[in-house]
């Protein structure tokens, strides 16, 4: 598992589900037109070996007051890249808890259970939450049609 | 913790007291560290870890009596029942409970729906609360 940072509160994402741990460099804000409030948490896009990555302000999906983020976490099987604050380090945990019967909001999605890790209660993450098949068409073609207006512009 | 049928606890929450059946109510514990994460229950404030269970704490206070209650130092925990199972609930309380044996009286006059009944105690009334009702019309509010 890596462990990471967002604001206060520690998570933890299965190492097998990342595939790259990188700064921002590279990273730029989505075209006007594909930026729509039902999608507020996606703001940015990484282009990153011939690919679109869809950045995913973690702030905003979990719900969280604004924090600085500075590193990405680049999906595997994936068209989203995490924006966290940081990652702490790679550990093995010995069991996996189910998030209690209680919850019953948005973290039902967000979360596969919950880790102890050094008496720390850490939630692990499901990397599929963080950007559904439909966002993930949604943006595609938004950003396509902004692409496709940008370019028709510039040849007129 | 054993009960039988007319136990109850009695927890305080500022000045009022109220009561859950003894059946389920596991302990009394005293302040642990809760932590938390982020989630979007209501009432849900964290989780504690005893005992290696991973306990949710239930903050039913502002259902009780208001915004203003009163800072809670125990945690009752108690037996929720969902339709799958049932799991541990930590209920932050202000101050020790106590262990009666009362009879139940039928809720008279206008009381929320949570209360399933009253318990007559020397100079006191108090309401014998159902937690999946309350914890329903406080996520419901």
């Amino acid at each position: 598992m890596i462990l990471f940072g967002v604001g206060s509160y520690t998570f933890a994402i299965a190492a097998h589900a990342v595939e790259e741990i990188r700064n921002l460099d590279g990273i730029r804000p989505l075209p006007a037109g594909a930026a729509t409030p039902r999608l507020g948490k996606f703001k940015h896009v990484l282009d990153r070996d011939r690919k679109k990555y869809f950045v995913v302000d973690s702030n905003l999906h979990f719900r969280l007051f604004p924090s600085k983020g500075t590193r990405l976490l680049v999906l595997r099987d994936s068209a989203a890249a995490v924006l966290v604050d940081h990652t702490e380090r790679i550990i093995e945990i010995g069991s996996l808890h189910a998030l209690p019967r209680a919850f019953q909001g948005e973290e039902r999605q967000w979360y596969r259970g919950l880790a102890m890790i050094e008496e720390r209660v850490v939630p692990v993450i499901d990397p599929a939450a963080f950007m559904s098949k439909a966002e993930f068409t949604v943006l595609q073609a938004a950003v396509a049609g902004a692409e496709e207006a940008k370019r028709g512009a510039a040849t007129a | 913790m054993t009960s039988r049928p007319n136990s109850f606890v009695l927890f305080p929450i500022g000045k009022k007291r109220f009561a859950l059946p003894a059946a389920s109510v596991t302990e009394l514990a005293h302040p642990d560290r809760e932590q938390h994460f982020p989630h979007t229950s209501k009432l849900l404030t964290g989780v504690l870890v005893r005992r290696g269970h991973i306990i949710p704490v239930c903050d039913v206070a502002p259902v009780l009596v208001g915004p203003d209650a009163p800072p809670r130092k125990f945690f009752l925990i108690a037996t929720r029942k969902f339709s799958d199972g049932s799991e541990w609930t930590a209920i932050p309380v202000s101050g020790e409970c106590e262990l009666t044996t009362a009879e139940l009286l039928p809720p008279a006059g206008k009381l929320p729906k949570h209360v399933i009944g009253l318990l007559a105690l020397d100079k006191e009334i108090i309401e014998v609360v159902d937690l999946e009702r309350l914890i329903g019309s406080g996520v419901a509010a």
